[in-house]
């Protein structure tokens, strides 16, 4: 075994400070100076911050909110390496080595000693539910398949950008740990440094400084229905092309990819409105994260995102694609701005702000959120859209790997979940859902055909 | 590399059919495709099971220990009269009311509302050991047990079956508990007269009745029940 500090023992270990504190030179600690260890390092717990309040209420026995990061490299994956490399690089990110405890009035994460995580063959069912109390009370999960590495992490501990300085900086370290050269930079985090404090901060708080509090959006959209998946099962279509081509598309309506594929989306939910036995018609809106750091500088790993809900309201007409690209066009280019951003974190902040409601006990502030969630938030959307754009990773990591995928993992309700990212000239769109009925990924998928985007098809939802 | 002759996409070579529209995919060239490798695995995953079972030992325990060793100290120290029947019947009720929250999750409401009527009827039963007299409970506690546990079980009823939103569910409330009072009334008027003549449950179930006319009068209405849900709203 390696003679470093933090080399995780593969078996469970009885004794916590043992996993923590042995191992350099194999020394067994003595309680003195484990105290000293303990003043030296004392203990740290860190507040949940503004959106990672929400999911863990949202936590059922058959829900969580779980996304997924996987990286494709061009060789098959070494499993001990790749733990290795896990238990190297975790330390260094304090708020991904944590467990989440509950108060009296708030949840918290605290340092998690316990052996693990440890790394796993994958499944076919991606994101299954993460209670908090399995897995060591590790809130992540690594999995190796074949040549991919895959991370699972609960969106509680941070978003897509903390999740994927997490994946980078394994991957780099495997790819060093196998004889590579790679330099930090970019989502990949330098491992031999301490933790910098902002990248623990909690930044809604810091950026949430508007005078008004604009209202939320409170118009239920159309929602898709299905039937419903038994338990245990995620379906998964991936679709693969070349990225020019979308650029190109985008391009041809004066649009960006983001908006170009949200439009798409969009009219595919419409088609399937249209399509599918309906009474009276109702707005298509979609849910879509936009990543705060590009307006507010942040370097926090934890949650820095906010919804904003593109759509069009065929109840007022009926809408071309065209139309459909003009009417997000539009509305992303008077929304994304920093004021608006701005304002939109105020009033999210203002209920976590209230003297009152945070002196509400946590188990009834659980209810409140809960209901809130399903019978206003989840409604407000048909489907969920979220693009991570094109992924950087420093230069010489790039021959390594092949296509990166993201997950937005099992939606909340019966619908949809898409998930957009791109590396060098392959972009992949990532459709998660729990029914079993796929008229919104074929429209989609078959709309961008008919676009001229060569389109390749991988599922999970192989009868084989 | 095959294409689904429907959707137009290029199919991952694994795929025997179009995951998009189900379509097979049946190129005449490669009828026998080696089995390859899907670029998803096969075995599924499933979630570790947190241990719940711990407090409902706990509690199954402590209940046990406390009438036992009641039982014990009645039949060996002070054994002036039974009372620790009433201990033990105690235990039961408390221990029925918590099955379904801890030890069985999957049993059915309506099961468990006849099990709490039942540990309740025993428990009240026991009592009769104690006073040493019956008629009191069959006369008065046995009907009100059963009486409430018919109430309890339509309730149940209306609430999990019937439509249900904020008003509904008071107006099933309402209802209940007017019928319950009239029945409550009977009951012991029945006991301690053999007459019935109601009185304080009539007044009861005219509020009751002036409570649900209004309530249903919203239902029915769409604007006052959109006002109400303004108004109300949380």
């Amino acid at each position: 075994m390696l003679a470093f500090p933090f080399t995780a023992a593969r078996e469970p270990v009885k004794h916590v400070f043992k996993f923590r504190w042995l191992t350099r030179n194999g020394e067994e600690y003595s309680r003195e100076m484990k105290k000293e260890e303990k003043k030296k390092y004392p203990e740290v717990w860190y507040k949940l911050d503004l959106s990672a309040i929400v999911y863990p209420t949202l936590q059922r026995k058959d829900f969580s909110s779980v996304y997924r990061l996987s990286v494709l490299l061009k060789e098959p994956v070494q499993p001990d390496i790749l733990q290795e490399a896990v238990d190297r690089v975790l330390p260094r990110f304090p708020t991904y080595k944590a467990a989440i405890r509950k108060g009296l009035f708030w949840r918290y994460l605290e340092p998690n000693h316990r052996p693990g995580p440890f790394v796993k063959p994958d499944i076919n069912n991606p994101c299954m539910p993460m209670p908090f109390k399995t897995n060591n009370r590790y809130l992540i999960r690594f999995y190796y398949y074949g040549r991919r590495i895959s991370l699972e992490a609960h969106h509680s501990l941070g978003d897509g950008t903390g999740g994927m300085c997490v994946l980078q900086t394994v991957t780099a370290e495997y790819l060093r740990l196998l004889g590579a050269e790679i330099e930090c930079g970019g989502y990949v985090l330098d491992i031999t440094k301490e933790p910098d404090e902002g990248e623990l901060e909690d930044a809604y708080m810091r950026y949430a400084t508007s005078k008004v509090r604009p209202p939320r959006p409170k118009e239920r959209a159309y929602r898709v229905r299905g039937t419903k998946e038994p338990f245990y099962t995620l379906n998964i279509i991936d679709g693969i092309m070349p990225a020019p081509q979308v650029l190109e598309a985008a391009k041809r309506y004066g649009a960006t990819v983001t908006e170009y594929l949200d439009a798409v989306l969009l009219y595919a939910l419409l088609q399937h409105q249209l399509n599918t036995p309906h009474i009276g018609l109702r707005p298509v809106k979609i849910a879509m994260p936009v990543n705060l750091r590009r307006f507010f500088p942040s370097k926090t790993l934890r949650n820095f995102i906010t919804m904003v809900y593109p759509g069009i309201d065929p109840r007022m007409g009926e809408y071309s694609f065209e139309e459909i690209v003009a009417q997000v066009r539009g509305y992303m280019r008077y929304y994304l701005n920093e004021k608006f951003l701005r304002g939109d974190i105020t009033t999210n902040a203002a209920t976590q702000r209230n003297p009152f409601i945070r002196l509400v006990p946590l188990f009834i502030k659980d209810f409140v959120v809960r209901r809130f969630y399903t019978k206003v938030q989840d409604r407000n959307s048909s489907a969920g859209l979220t693009n991570m754009g094109v992924l950087q990773v420093p230069k010489s990591m790039e021959p390594f790997i092949e296509r990166v995928d993201i997950c937005m993992g099992q939606p909340f309700s019966n619908r949809t979940n898409c998930a957009i990212i791109s590396f060098k000239d392959i972009l992949t769109i990532n459709f998660a859902s729990s029914i079993k009925e796929t008229d919104v990924e074929r429209y989609f998928f078959r709309k961008l055909v008919q676009e001229g985007i060569q389109v390749k098809i991988e599922s999970n939802r192989n009868k084989l | 590399m095959s294409y689904c002759v429907n959707c137009g996409v290029e199919l991952e070579p694994s795929l025997r059919e179009c995951p998009l529209c189900n379509t097979p995919v049946i190129n005449p060239r490669e009828l026998e495709k080696a089995a390859l490798t899907s670029p998803y695995p096969k075995e599924k995953g499933q979630v570790e099971q947190v241990k719940r079972k711990d407090m409902a030992i706990l509690i199954s325990v402590i209940l046990a220990a406390t009438g036992l060793t009641c039982g014990l100290l009645n039949l060996l120290v002070i054994r002036a009269f039974a009372w620790s029947l009433l201990i033990l019947g105690a235990c039961l009720v408390i221990w029925v009311l918590f099955v379904p929250v801890i030890i069985f999750h999957k049993l059915s409401a309506y099961l468990a509302l006849l099990l709490d009527g039942l540990a309740i009827g025993i428990y009240l039963y026991l009592i009769t050991f104690v006073t040493g007299n019956d008629a009191w409970f069959y006369g008065l506690a046995l009907p009100i047990v059963l009486w409430l546990l018919f109430i309890a079980e339509i309730f149940a009823l209306c609430i999990r079956k019937l439509p249900l939103s904020i008003l509904a569910a008071m107006l099933y409330f309402f209802s209940t508990i007017g019928i319950l009072c009239i029945g409550l009334e009977s009951i012991i008027d029945w006991y301690l007269t053999e007459k019935i003549t109601l009185v304080w449950s009539a007044i009861v179930l005219a509020v009751c009745i002036v409570l649900d006319i209004t309530l249903i009068t919203l239902l029915s209405r769409k604007r006052l029940r959109d006002e109400v849900d303004r108004r109300l709203h949380f």
